[in-house]
């Protein structure tokens, strides 16, 4: 399908279809990306900063059952969880969020097919849109993305002047959507596309990632990490407010003694404890090796094993780092 | 089965040397008191954790009474005088949260006060029922409660098939 | 700027400690923390109003700690304090966290920080926590750098808050912290940030029994926080570290405003202000108020 001309008018109609519709309509707010009852929540502001928090919360829930059980006189009960998931359409996400999926499908779908995941991932649909933000956490560039990339998103948007948007197909998914919407949709115009986009102004290249890559791969015992870590306070707030962080812990919890449920909660491998054994013994028993191990994670084991860099560049774990620990300055560190 | 009236679940948390020796002292003068109230029986009111008045709530607590010995007659001198300043704020921060007046209750029982620990134990009983079940925290734990199907009895657990039984 | 650098990088040099924890700048409006261990690292020092960190938080590391021992001996460490920060080093030294001798405190005249990173500071930005803030000039100190200033006189919106809270009824409260809680993600950035909660093993890390739970639903997220309020009741000094912490904008400040408060009217009590007292809830007075109790 070429491109398509909306206007902001009908795309603000087209959600209230999609709300009409029984659909979820999610939207980026201030802090995080919230579901919206009605049309009149919605801004779309190109030149916002990225919310606090990203949207992987609705695939891959900061907490939820994975199996329940009740145990009766001589037996146990084991009740599975039914997943279900509405169809949801995400508005607005900047490309840097937008590629999220692509990248955590891999690991969702590696040894175990996760279902809680797939179930739910399978009825979003992603509206990317056009960001004009930047600032010195952003690093998108450095990690093959960039301002005006669709890759990720089922349908991209580019505001090309005051009143319209350019509308992009970009995967089949996104093409039998907007078939129910076609009635919003006037002929594009590639050109002026092409000159709106041209004119983004693209965070400065911080690194090479194929170089950084290499150079991990030789320095695990680099005295480096031991500086890296003396001011970080092991929050975590990094892996939890990052787009493709996928740690988790499973917990069992009882609200009596005979009936419970075993959760999947979010955890961060910036946790003091977050290796620790049962013998007491800790493998990563001090930050700098915590890390390294991040670093390790985003930018080599991950491309090693799944072709894709675990990072979308958004920067969110710096901007929001309690201590301002940068992880751009960091990783452009990772070279002789 | 017929409707059973409700009935408020009041858990105490008492000091062994003096409220819970109050309570036996109850118990054998055959002074009556609402059987509403579980005791817990810890071995010093300084040794009441708020946490346990939190997991008591998320249980299925109504009310919540904790007891201990009267000031400069701790057992162990100064418990009570630690748990005094303690539970000031833990109420105060309560109250502010929102949880109902009334809810989390507060006495000094010694040990030859039985009289006083019924007394007290029927007040607190009173003023729960008229408030009410404690519905706001237990809807904090109706997430992702599970609705498990009603049991099946296999074989060993049917003790007369539906032909003897007739 | 430069009397503090060159102060500090004597303090270095003549071995009296063994490393300034301080502030540097990383671009115009926002700075970072740093461990300054030689003359280069201590020509970075800066103090501005966007030293928004409380580096007290760095005593109780175990990393930091180590750095004291240095070619035999244990020296002290040296902190740059805003008067706010200073009242977490006394609340410090008043648990027995630290001693008096082991700190070198580098204070300064403050007239409020902003409220976050980025923004130009004027009345409308000036941190909630610098407000109601009567200690412009530090309690404790070795030394005080920067001019007196103004603050800018600003509407105390957390205590209006508070206000219009209490007088709301019991459900309303309810639904309402209900509703805030609910956003927490338990990522714990709250206890990581602040001075105060230094446990090596934190209750909620305690899987047998577990009295609160990790997970980031209604019930786990409400006990967090209620036991974190608790826990700082009486000895938080309202840095607003765990609030700034927070990535889902939680007011944590109406919570433990509170707690400061009921301090204050119960005990005429305020944390971190005097070595020579010992802490409220670790001490007792015979004669403490039983009107709680029947």
């Amino acid at each position: 399908m070429e491109e398509k001309i909306i206007s902001k008018e009908d795309l603000l109609n087209l959600c209230k279809d999609v709300i009409g519709n029984g659909h979820t309509l999610i939207t980026p707010g201030k802090t995080e990306y919230a579901v919206v009852k009605d049309t009149s929540e919605i801004v779309l502001d190109t030149t916002a900063k990225p919310t606090k928090a990203s949207y992987k919360t609705f695939v891959f829930p900061k907490a939820e059952p994975v199996i329940y059980y009740k145990r009766g006189k001589n037996d146990v009960q084991l009740l599975d969880v039914d997943v279900k998931q509405k169809k949801t359409v995400i508005l607005g996400a900047k490309p840097c969020d937008a590629n999220s999926f692509n990248i955590l499908r891999h690991l969702f779908n590696w040894d175990y097919k996760d279902e809680f995941y797939n179930v739910r991932e399978k009825q979003f649909i992603v509206i990317g849109l056009m960001c004009k933000f930047s600032d010195e956490f952003c690093f998108c560039t450095s990690i093959g993305s960039s301002p005006v990339s669709d890759k990720g998103a089922d349908i991209f948007l580019v505001p090309v002047d005051e009143n319209n948007y350019t509308l992009k197909v970009v995967t089949e998914k996104g093409g039998v959507f907007i078939k129910d919407y076609e009635k919003y949709l006037k002929a594009g115009d590639e050109a002026k596309t092409k000159k709106v986009t041209g004119e983004v102004k693209l965070p400065e290249v911080a690194f090479d990632s194929k170089q950084v890559h290499e150079w991990l791969g030789t320095n695990f015992e680099n005295p480096k990490w031991d500086g890296v870590g003396d001011l970080c306070l092991s929050c975590a707030q990094c892996a939890f407010v990052c787009p493709v962080c996928h740690c988790f812990d499973i917990v069992d919890e009882d609200y009596n003694y005979t009936e419970g449920r075993r959760m999947k909660n979010w955890d961060g491998c910036q946790f003091g404890h977050f290796t620790l054994h049962a013998s007491g013994h800790n493998p990563r028993d001090i930050q700098g090796k915590r890390y390294r191990q991040r670093i390790n994670h985003k930018f080599k084991y991950y491309v090693d094993k799944f072709g894709e860099i675990l990072c979308t560049g958004c920067g969110r774990c710096s901007r929001g780092c309690a201590v301002s620990i940068d992880i751009k300055e960091i990783v452009s560190n990772c070279k002789d | 089965m017929s409707e059973q009236k409700w009935e408020p679940k009041i858990v105490a948390f008492v000091c062994n040397w003096c409220t819970y020796t109050g309570a036996d002292l109850a118990g054998t003068s055959r002074l009556k008191y609402p059987t509403n109230v579980k005791l817990i029986r810890v071995m010093c009111s300084g040794g009441i954790d708020p946490v346990f008045i939190l997991k008591a709530f998320e249980r299925g607590a109504d009310g919540i009474l904790v007891s201990g010995c009267h000031p400069n007659d701790c057992h162990y001198n100064a418990g009570n005088f630690h748990a005094r300043r303690r539970w000031e704020f833990f109420d105060s921060l309560l109250k502010f949260l929102g949880i109902e007046e009334g809810r989390l209750q507060f006495s000094w029982v010694s040990a030859s006060e039985g009289k006083k620990f019924v007394d007290v134990v029927t007040k607190v009983t009173n003023d729960v029922r008229a408030m009410g079940q404690f519905k706001a925290y237990k809807d904090l734990n109706d997430e992702f409660t599970a609705k498990f199907p009603e049991p099946v009895l296999n074989e060993k657990e049917i003790i007369m098939s539906e032909e003897e039984a007739k | 700027m430069d009397k503090l650098r060159k102060y500090a990088t004597e303090l270095l040099q003549k071995g009296e400690v063994a490393a300034v924890i301080g502030y540097q700048q990383i671009s115009e409006k926002r700075t970072k923390p740093i461990i300054a261990k030689t003359a280069e690292d201590c020509t970075k020092l800066v103090f501005n109003e966007y030293c928004l960190n409380n580096l007290a938080v760095y005593l109780t590391k175990a990393r930091v700690k180590e750095l004291r021992r240095m070619n035999g001996t244990v020296l002290k460490l040296a902190i740059t304090a805003k008067p706010c920060d200073v009242h977490s080093v006394i609340a410090l030294i008043q648990e027995n966290q630290l001693k008096r001798e082991d700190v070198h405190i580098i204070s300064f005249n403050c007239a409020g920080v902003v409220k976050d990173f980025g923004m130009e500071f004027d009345g409308e930005t000036l941190a909630t926590k610098c407000i109601p803030c009567e200690t412009h000039k530090p309690l404790y100190s070795d030394a005080i750098f920067g001019e007196e200033k103004e603050t800018p006189k600003v509407s105390d919106e957390v205590l209006a808050k508070i206000d219009a809270i209490e007088k709301m009824n019991a459900g309303e409260r309810f639904e309402y912290f209900k509703t805030e809680f609910d956003k927490c993600i338990k990522c714990y950035a709250c206890r990581a940030a602040c001075p105060l909660c230094y446990c090596q093993r934190c209750i909620t890390d305690k899987t047998i029994p577990r009295w609160v739970e990790s997970s980031a639903h209604s019930r786990g997220n409400f006990s967090w926080n209620v036991v974190r309020a608790f826990h700082l009741s009486g000895r938080c000094i309202g840095c607003g570290e765990c609030e700034r912490a927070c990535p889902m904008d939680i007011p944590l400040s109406l919570l433990n405003r509170k707690m400061v408060i009921e301090a204050k009217e119960a005990y005429s009590y305020v944390s971190g202000r005097n070595l020579e007292t010992p802490t409220l809830v670790g001490s007792f007075d015979v004669k403490d108020s039983d009107e709680l109790f029947m």
